[in-house]
């Protein structure tokens, strides 16, 4: 072989590189000179046989053929993904929508309990329970509420066959652990209540309560303060403040009621809050000392506070909802707005 | 409680803003609910005198009437009914703008021109009514403003009084209270009146039995009532009460009727103490006897309603039979008319309990019950007794008999209560000084009888029976001080015993603490649930939450064999809301139909709730369960929503989630299921055995569509396809798989710790079989099969085809396999493979029928 050949080879390679159209035949070109089994290699492989006064052409036209192919080809294989790019239909589309699994949503209710309690949980409460059918003793006469005290009727309250009742409050749970074991005691005990309500826009025969109970020596109302402007902020954010307003609850002495400042408006007055800039929550108080004896505490040890929430009063607050019928319809579309 | 600011000032002279007052009341422990402003300055409106009344030519109901207005007479066309020439009435002249906004100007009515309006009381905003035209006293002069015969504006508010402050049902109480806020004086009306003819008492006077001027009273029953007082009235005149009287009452909701009777209720509004008036001539003897009710015995009350008396209600009768039911409703036989003369006028104090039981049995309350059941001051008994017969001697010409009977035969103890100031500072965690508290319950007229250099000794006046120990004072200092000046004290995190942290570690102790509705701190199962619940979010599922309360409509609808076990309320509240639930399932399918009704076409739902049922021994029982509820196409994802819903779909996903929740809770999930129930963890077992206590019939499944979940060998749950007469209910279409477990079995082994397993260390090789079956075989006989001749270096066997078709032939499947092999102590060979898979593939045909393709 001539070197003059393989300058030959090289022109027809380079010609042969700038016709092809489509990265298949730019591959081919390739294969067919540079490959393993391609004609350069054949061409190196042969170099030993040649003339002695050529080889030193050859392996330098060999050496462009290869260099200069390989930089062509590399160029047309840029110019026609670039121009791929730009025209070329594909039937790879990015816009369609994912495929997988979406999650469920968690229901409002059951939300707003977790949270309360993973909030109290950084505290040192733990979490206590109660049945839903109670005695009148635990429901009632522990905690000090009087013999003939309307909400005992059968009017506010189901009684059920065997004289038991469900408990018209989270209350009880508060008698049962303290009965279980000496203070101090930090508990929170969400659960079902029932009253005789019927049922409307804001009430329902049976619905949620959150009681929280802290016994302990020197437990006082600032403590309760404290505590329960941490759970406000927590809950519906750094800026809450809680205020008190003294009321009458058999349980507690001195009783309040709180409020939140409106989580909306900032205190400043809107539409959730009725222009007061607060909203009402529930009530709290400092155990009666009455329900201490009851259990066998000593009021003059230990003292301590109670409080109470109403779960699908947060839940209508916290995502503004107005009927609390929609709190039991579980509609899908409703319980997956509110997914978080 | 209706409190008129004008009223109140009257007692109490504070210079404060109506606002501010509603602040300072809500902040001490008096909300207030309400805040009404009633009348105006009444510009332009004076006391017309109506000079004569002709009909309106054109209208039968109108009237033309000629006013005098002190200043010229003008024409007004009138529509009130009691309109007559020589009335004294509120008149509008043309400009006047009335309370509710409406404009006077002259007008035509029906043809015939009017200057100006005569007005009635709801017109001016003064009550409610709208009978006929104010009447005003016929000695005004016309022209005279109306602002000076009415009054100018008033504020009302109304008072949420709390059940403990029963003193607080009056103005005196209100005023009371703020007097101690502001430091003020209280000012009190005169009880002053001159007594005429003999010496009160008679010649048998006891504690129980009373003479006086010709009224006997007897209690028989001192404890219904402790104390009676009666008071003779003679020569009344029976008229209007005063017209400022009259503006009162209507502001505080009482509509006036005579001088008598609105005088025992405006000194009932006024100091809380609910009188009676009776006329002494309807008294047969003139005696009176407080007593109970004879069985059997009956009266008409005011309201004309014959009554049913028992013997448990307490009655003021006469010599012959009840003429009132004490403290609720007198009767109406005996009450004040236009001709009596003679008044008895009761001031008395009844047992609330036995009030509140009688107003309840008759479902019968009044302004007097209200009270009386909450409790009046006994010791204010006689002072409204005063103060009602002094209005009755200046406003209704009575004259005062000499004396007063007074049945009151044990005087209660003054109750005296020690406080210690240190108690006080630590109870409400603010710092208080002794001298500040000491003048808060001076503040309150509650007087210091004795003061060391710790505590103080306060006594209690009668009129607050609500204070009756140490931390009762505490919360009248912290009302007075202020709440708002209590700091909230730093939150600080403390750990007391018993929490779940400190639970033991071994598995049986913590089985036995995860129990539902365990009285008492539970931390740990709650928790789980909560995993439980996140978990079940995570694999797609929706939270639902349904009532406790069900109807017996929807439970014998999915149930109708287990109505023995139900608890059943005595007295629902609805239809709808008449059984505890004893499964979750009914509310489960009655979701997801609910859902596909507002076109909802697949739904993955999830409730985890508590079921209540009686048990073997009849007791109430109650648990905690976990059901699941799928419809439509939910296991797919993207595009392939449309191809056709088999059952086996929705059954599987349905499995596959229970398998998932179950690995996810350390339940043993075996790749060799177990279907006879015998196997550790999770198994299945037909659904022929007798179901586990509290768990759902299984009449809501279809037939060979549903098994029995067993967790350890113990049955647990069930699971399995909705019966398709039970989904026409509510006209799902598609298959429904529903589960419903319980969750205590579910949650026993959560707070396992797994252990970490050498990885393997040599490759694994696979072998794909497969086999053409008999359609009566189920892959668990073939997966049982091949386990059973398994050579021990083969490690999984997975199912990764399975379809069916004319090759196959009718009533056969094809099912693929693939199974892999692994040494634990060498690299596996392709021949060592291939020898292990053949000589299994030989083994299985002699194990069962199947011929391996
Ligand atoms: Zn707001």
């Amino acid at each position: 072989m001539k070197a003059i050949a393989i300058l030959a080879l090289k022109e027809a390679a380079l010609i042969e590189a700038r016709a092809a159209g489509t990265a298949e035949a730019l591959e081919q070109v390739r294969i067919k000179y540079l490959g393993r089994k391609g004609l350069l290699p054949d061409i190196m492989k042969g170099l030993k046989d040649a003339d002695v006064s050529e080889r030193p052409a050859m392996g330098r036209y060999a050496n462009e053929l290869k260099q200069e192919l390989a930089a062509l080809l590399e160029k047309r294989r840029a110019a026609l993904e670039k121009a791929a790019a730009v025209s070329a239909p594909d039937s790879f589309d990015a816009t369609l929508p994912g495929r997988w699994r979406a999650f469920g949503a968690r229901h409002p209710i059951s939300r707003i309990i977790e949270d309360a309690i993973r909030i109290f949980d950084t505290l040192g409460f733990t979490v206590a329970d109660g049945p839903d059918i109670e005695t009148e003793y635990y429901n009632f006469d522990a905690l000090n509420t009087p013999a003939d005290h309307p909400s005992r009727d059968t009017q506010d309250t189901f009684w059920l066959e065997s004289g038991q009742l469900l408990r018209t409050q989270t209350s009880p749970v508060q008698i049962r652990v303290m009965e279980s074991r000496p203070p101090p005691v930090r508990i929170i005990a969400p659960g079902r209540c029932y009253r005789r309500d019927t049922t409307d826009a804001t009430h329902s025969a049976n619905f949620h309560q959150i009681e929280g109970l802290y016994v302990g020596e020197r437990v006082s109302m600032a403590d309760l303060k404290g505590d329960i402007t941490c759970f406000a902020q927590r809950l519906m954010g750094p800026g809450v403040k809680v205020r008190f307003r003294p009321h009458f609850f058999p349980f507690t002495e001195p009783s309040v009621e709180y409020d939140f400042s409106c989580h909306v408006c900032g205190g400043k007055g809107c539409r959730v809050c009725k222009q007061s800039g607060w909203i009402e929550i529930s009530g709290a108080g400092m155990v009666n000392p009455k329900v201490f004896t009851k259990v066998g505490y000593d009021p003059e040890t230990v003292t301590g506070y109670a409080f109470g929430m109403g779960v699908e009063r947060i839940a209508m607050i916290r995502y503004g909802i107005h009927d609390i019928r929609l709190l039991y319809d579980n509609d899908k579309r409703f319980l997956e707005q509110l997914a978080q | 409680m209706k409190v008129p600011l004008s009223w109140l000032k009257e007692f109490v002279a504070i210079e404060v803003t109506p606002e501010a007052l509603v602040e300072r009341l809500t902040f001490a422990g008096l909300e207030v609910e309400g805040l009404t402003r009633i009348g105006s300055d009444f510009k332009d409106i004076v006391v017309g005198e109506v000079i004569s009344v002709n009909p309106h030519p054109n209208a039968d109901r109108l009237t033309l009437c000629d006013v005098a207005t002190g200043r010229e007479t003008v024409r007004v066309v009138c529509g009130a009914p009691n309109v007559r020439a020589g009335n004294k009435v509120p008149f509008a002249a043309i400009g006047a703008v009335l309370p509710n906004g409406m404009k006077i100007k002259s007008a035509k009515i029906r043809g015939e021109a009017s200057f100006g309006m005569l007005c009635a009381e709801d017109e001016l905003g003064l009550s409610e009514d709208h009978a006929g035209l104010m009447q005003l006293p016929c000695d005004i002069p016309a022209g005279t403003p109306l602002i000076e015969v009415v009054g100018g504006p008033d504020v009302v508010l109304t008072i949420e009084v709390t059940p403990n402050r029963p003193d607080c049902l009056s103005i005196l109480g209100i005023a009371r209270e703020v007097a101690a806020l502001y430091g003020c004086r209280l000012n009190l009306p005169s009880i002053k009146f001159p007594e005429t003819g003999p010496a009160a008492d008679g010649p048998a006077r006891s504690a129980t039995h009373s003479v006086a001027g010709g009224l006997t009273v007897v209690v028989e029953d001192t404890e219904g009532c402790p104390r009676y007082t009666a008071r003779l009235l003679r020569n009344v005149t029976i008229g209007p009460s005063p017209l400022a009287m009259r503006l009162r009452l209507a502001r505080c909701g009482i509509r006036p009727i005579n001088n008598i009777v609105d005088i025992t209720n405006y000194v009932m509004l006024e100091c809380g103490q609910p009188l009676h008036a009776f006329d002494l001539a309807l008294l047969a003897e003139g005696r009176i006897v407080v007593r109970r009710a004879t069985l059997g015995e009956k009266m008409t009350t005011l309201d004309e309603v014959e009554r049913k008396l028992t013997p448990d209600m307490l009655v003021i009768a006469d010599a012959q039979s009840p003429v009132a039911i004490a403290g609720v409703m007198g009767g109406a036989q005996s009450g004040i008319l236009a001709t009596t003369r003679d008044v008895v006028l009761e001031s008395a104090c009844f047992k609330p309990a036995l009030i509140r039981k009688t107003s309840k049995t008759l479902g019968l309350s009044s302004e007097s019950s209200y009270r009386f059941e909450r409790g009046v001051d006994i010791g204010g008994v006689d002072w409204a007794s005063r103060r009602a017969t002094a209005l009755m001697v200046a406003h209704a010409g009575a004259a005062a008999a000499r004396g007063v009977v007074d049945c009151f035969p044990v005087e209660p103890k003054g109750r005296s209560i020690v406080c210690r100031f240190d108690r006080v500072r630590d109870l409400l965690g603010v710092d208080i000084q002794d001298n500040e508290i000491a003048s808060l319950f001076e503040a309150l007229t509650l007087t210091i009888v004795d003061r060391s250099k710790k505590s103080c000794t306060v006594k209690v006046p009668t009129f607050r029976p609500d204070l009756e120990a140490e931390v009762d004072l505490i919360e009248e200092v912290a009302r007075l001080y202020g709440l708002d000046k209590i700091p909230s004290a730093l939150p600080h995190s403390q750990f007391v015993s018993g929490s779940a942290d400190q639970a033991p570690p071994e598995r049986s102790a913590q089985a036995r603490a995860l129990r539902p509705g365990e009285p008492g701190v539970n931390d740990a199962f709650i928790r789980a649930t909560i995993m439980c619940r996140d978990t079940l979010v995570g694999l797609g599922l929706t939270e639902i939450i349904n009532y406790s309360l069900v109807s017996e409509k929807l439970l014998t609808l999915c149930d109708a064999a287990r109505t023995a076990q139900r608890i059943v309320l005595p007295r629902p509240i609805s239809v709808d809301q008449a059984i505890l639930r004893d499964a979750l399932l009914p509310q489960m399918i009655e979701t997801l139909g609910r859902n596909r009704s507002r076109q909802i076409a697949e739904a993955a739902f999830f409730e985890i709730g508590r079921v209540f049922f009686r048990n073997d021994q009849q007791a109430y029982t109650e648990e905690e369960h976990v059901a699941l509820g799928l419809m439509g196409p939910v296991g797919r994802t993207g595009y392939d929503k449309r191809s056709a819903l088999a059952e086996t779909d929705s059954f599987l996903w349905l499995k596959g989630i229970l398998e998932a929740l179950c690995r996810k809770l350390f339940i043993r999930v075996d790749e060799r299921p177990a279907y006879e129930g015998q196997g550790a963890g999770l198994a299945f077992q037909e659904l022929t055995v007798a179901a586990p206590p509290a768990l759902y019939d299984l009449g809501c499944f279809e037939k060979n569509r549903a098994m029995v979940i067993t967790l350890d060998g113990m049955p647990c749950g069930v699971f399995g396809l909705v019966r398709e007469a039970l989904r026409r209910e509510w006209r799902l279409v598609e298959p429904v798989a529903i589960l419903e477990i319980r969750l205590a079995p579910l949650l026993e082994r959560v707070t396992t710790v797994p252990a970490a397993e050498r990885l393997p260390v040599y490759p694994s090789v696979t072998r794909d079989i497969a086999l053409r079956i008999n359609n009566r075989l189920r892959h668990v006989d073939i997966v049982n099969a091949i386990w059973k001749i398994a050579p021990k270096e083969l490690t999984t066997v997975e199912l990764f085809d399975i379809f069916s078709s004319n090759e196959i032939g009718v009533g056969c499947k094809s099912m693929a396999y693939s199974l892999t092999y692994r040494s634990g102590e060498r690299t596996l060979t392709d021949d060592e493979v291939n020898r292990l898979h053949l000589g299994l593939k030989d083994r299985l045909r002699n194990e069962i029928s199947v011929e391996i393709r």
